[in-house]
């Protein structure tokens, strides 16, 4: 193997197709969207250079701000609700001896489905006359907790980030859990024999050693939570006005509803540029926190 | 051979398998020397929108339509591609037309639409074609496909909107059609009492359109019908009082609790749904539904449903009914010298008496084109053809008059009308700031 990547041709030939597909999928898009941004443009005739006028427009648009909170709402929800919640599963999971493969397969389920098949079963769910909460609810004589959840300002956003939440628990479990078997026995052993079981094992041993993966699911929750589109789009569209709203899908409706893809681009832009300070915030704080070397 | 040559070869092998798999279709080889002439194969891409369960009869006409044309022009294959309707509207065709390369027979819609489209070069005419095939007298309207006197468009039905209604609970609560907008609000307040949801709308999420059909009956009642055209023009503007009063009124049915409190909740096809299910006792809704309540299958008044004309306000746009014939057939103007004969032959075997009245009686569908003989239908859409017959006129719908722009703007300032999130009197000044921006070309 080494023989062959020494050779620049066939470096090249291995390099070469995924280089292409990165550059025209990624790089070249995000150019164009850059160039894009300055210019006033409706999709189908010439666009026009416009300078900053976008970036101004977004930052005094009151309908954009409240999209930049929802998401940064949607990034703290999935970094300090969803994260602890599935570190607790997977430690409960790690614990069981018997059938541990049936409940990493059921618990994997859901991300197997696609975003729209997951936003259309929980649209039933939700549905404020024969969905599965609400008729739960009255059968239980709790009428008056019914809401039409996704209907409804205060609980339309939350219900979606249950509903992204219990997509992607799965797939974080698995991954975690792979993690914590990868433990090795002596030191769990050796910690068992100096007294430390159960609760303070779980925080003071296994947690840290696979403190990396939690690292890696917290920044794969945070940057999904920065381009969430489709789940928003299927369940909500970004109402009930627009408290739902998050940017993908403001530039989505800006781009084809109002035509307006000068905006929309600038829109991207932005979130580009948020999702990258984020992810170097995010970095900066873990190195910070020291790793345990083992 | 070495391990070496072996690599290189697999890889090259893999690349190129992977080139060749996108490319498109060559023509078939002529059979050579033969008395037969050449059959050149070639394929014509079709878009449509029955993609829902209840599109099945349109379809079914489609695909016979289809069948037709491959019989009798020889070598041509057409390919369908159906996709819903809001999502080819405003999303799909826009991008095609964007990048210049639309289907070559798409799904499409008059008004802005065809006229945005027609500007950027990409709409066939259709004038010579009609002319040639003698269709050009046998549609009753093509004013909304109509760009500077080229027809660049054909409608496949109209439609007319109205306020359906559960005979048999109107029968249980001893209420009778009304007339007037107070009547009207009586009919509400007697159901309303008798614990009936009185009006089922599913307009939430991007189906602010269909509250927008109230909406737009509302204003036209009360300013007349020449306010859509005056908004553009500069005659008429969205905040003089007439309008705003249409606004008061719609938001009345809100806080009297006669609109359906989830109305926002729900999508256009759970509205529907939960009226045709026995939830809700009306609905305003346009004729295209007529197959989707007279389903046996799956609505429970199937044959028991009712249609009258939007209730009169006592102002100039009384008594006439919202409908036009704005929905058919587009035709792309990159089309060669083989897809322009395919697109011919599809008009050719579409746009026919038999299955304008195939539509009429199993779609439920309004012809577009003049019929001889339009006997035969039964349930709820001979209401519909009596009520529409009986109205003083009609008057197109505001979308297809207004710049999209203000039509986007109406649909969620009447939602957040309802939702009690703006007054009538900021909703009436919301649309007419936007209305301005959009007459002044931004």
């Amino acid at each position: 193997m080494n023989k062959v990547l020494r050779n620049p041709w066939a470096y090249g030939l291995f390099v070469i197709p995924a280089l292409i597909m990165y550059i025209a999928i990624y790089i070249l898009p995000l150019l164009s969207s850059l160039q894009h941004s300055f210019t006033n443009w409706n999709g189908i005739n010439e666009a026009t250079f416009n300078g900053l006028d976008n970036f101004k427009k977004a930052f005094t648009d009151e309908k954009f701000w409240i999209a930049f909170k929802n998401n940064i709402i949607f990034v703290l929800f999935s970094a300090f609700v969803q994260v602890p919640i599935i570190i607790f599963i997977s430690m409960v999971i790690s614990g069981v001896r018997k059938n541990l493969n049936f409940y990493k397969t059921t618990v994997f389920l859901p991300s197997i489905l696609s975003t729209a098949v997951v936003g259309v079963l929980w649209q039933f769910i939700y549905h404020p006359d024969v969905g599965l909460i609400n008729q739960l609810l009255r059968a239980i004589g709790l009428e008056s907790w019914t809401h039409a959840w996704l209907g409804e300002e205060s609980t339309a956003f939350l219900s979606i980030l249950i509903t992204n939440s219990w997509q992607w628990f799965g797939f974080y479990i698995v991954l975690l859990l792979a993690a914590i078997f990868s433990v090795p026995k002596e030191l769990l052993e050796a910690a068992e024999m100096d007294g430390a079981v159960g609760l303070k094992r779980s925080w003071f041993i296994t947690i840290p050693i696979i403190r990396p993966v939690i690292l890696v699911i917290m920044l794969l929750a945070i940057t999904g939570a920065m381009n969430s589109l489709d789940i928003v789009l299927i369940m909500t569209y970004g109402e009930p006005f627009g408290s739902s709203e998050v940017m993908g899908t403001y530039l989505y409706k800006q781009a084809y509803k109002f035509n307006d893809f000068g905006y929309a681009s600038a829109i991207s832009i932005i979130i580009f540029a948020f999702t990258v300070l984020v992810t170097v915030i995010f970095q900066w704080i873990a190195k910070r926190t020291e790793e345990v070397e083992h | 051979m070495n391990k070496k040559t072996m690599l290189s070869l697999t890889m090259i092998m893999a690349m190129s398998l992977t080139a060749t798999v996108g490319c498109s279709n060559k023509e078939a080889a002529p059979t050579d020397g033969t008395s037969t002439p050449k059959v050149t194969e070639f394929k014509v891409s079709l878009r449509h929108i029955n993609v829902r369960d209840t599109s099945k009869p349109q379809q079914d006409i489609l695909l016979e339509a289809v069948k037709a044309a491959e019989t009798a022009l020889p070598g041509v294959k057409y390919e369908l591609d159906g996709v819903e309707d809001t999502v080819n509207r405003d999303t799909k065709l826009k991008a095609e037309m964007a990048a210049g390369n639309p289907p070559i027979i798409f799904d499409l819609f008059g008004g802005p639409d065809t006229q945005n489209y027609q500007k950027a070069g990409h709409l066939l005419d259709l004038t010579p074609i009609l002319a040639d095939l003698g269709l050009s007298d046998k549609f009753i309207d093509l004013g909304e496909f109509t760009v500077d006197g080229k027809v660049y468009g054909l409608p496949r039905s109209g439609y007319t909107e109205g306020v359906f209604y559960n005979k048999t609970m109107f029968a249980d609560a001893g209420v009778s059609v009304p007339k007037t907008w107070d009547e009207f609000l009586a009919v509400c307040e007697v159901l309303k009492g008798k614990n009936i949801v009185p009006i089922a709308s599913g307009t939430g999420g991007p189906d602010g359109w269909v509250v927008n059909m109230i909406a737009n009956s509302l204003f036209v009642r009360e300013a007349g019908k020449e306010v859509q055209e005056g908004f553009v023009n500069g005659t008429s503007k969205w905040n003089d009082p007439k309008v705003i009063e249409s606004f008061k009124k719609l938001e009345t049915l809100k806080t009297k609790g006669y609109l359906d409190k989830s109305a926002l909740a729900l999508k256009y096809a759970e509205g529907q749904a939960k009226f045709y299910q026995g939830g809700a006792a009306m609905t305003m809704d346009g004729s295209w539904a007529v197959s989707a309540f007279e389903d046996k299958e799956k609505s429970k008044i199937a044959g028991n449903v009712g249609f009258f004309n939007f209730p009169e306000v006592g102002g100039p746009g009384d008594g006439y009914i919202n409908g036009g014939f704005s929905n058919g057939y587009g035709f792309s103007s990159h089309a060669n010298e083989n897809e322009l004969k395919g697109i011919k032959e599809f008009i050719k075997q579409y746009y026919t008496e038999a299955l304008q009245k195939k539509a009429l009686l199993t779609a439920n569908d309004f012809p577009s084109m003049k019929l001889q003989d339009s006997s035969g239908t039964t349930g709820v859409l001979n209401e519909v053809i009596s009520v529409t017959n009986e109205a003083k006129g009609i008057f197109t719908a505001f979308d297809s008059v207004v710049q999209p722009k203000v039509k986007v703007t109406l649909e969620t300032t009447m939602q957040e009308l309802i939702g009690g999130k703006v007054t009538p009197e900021k909703a009436a000044e919301k649309m007419q700031k936007i209305q301005d921006e959009a007459n002044a070309g931004k």
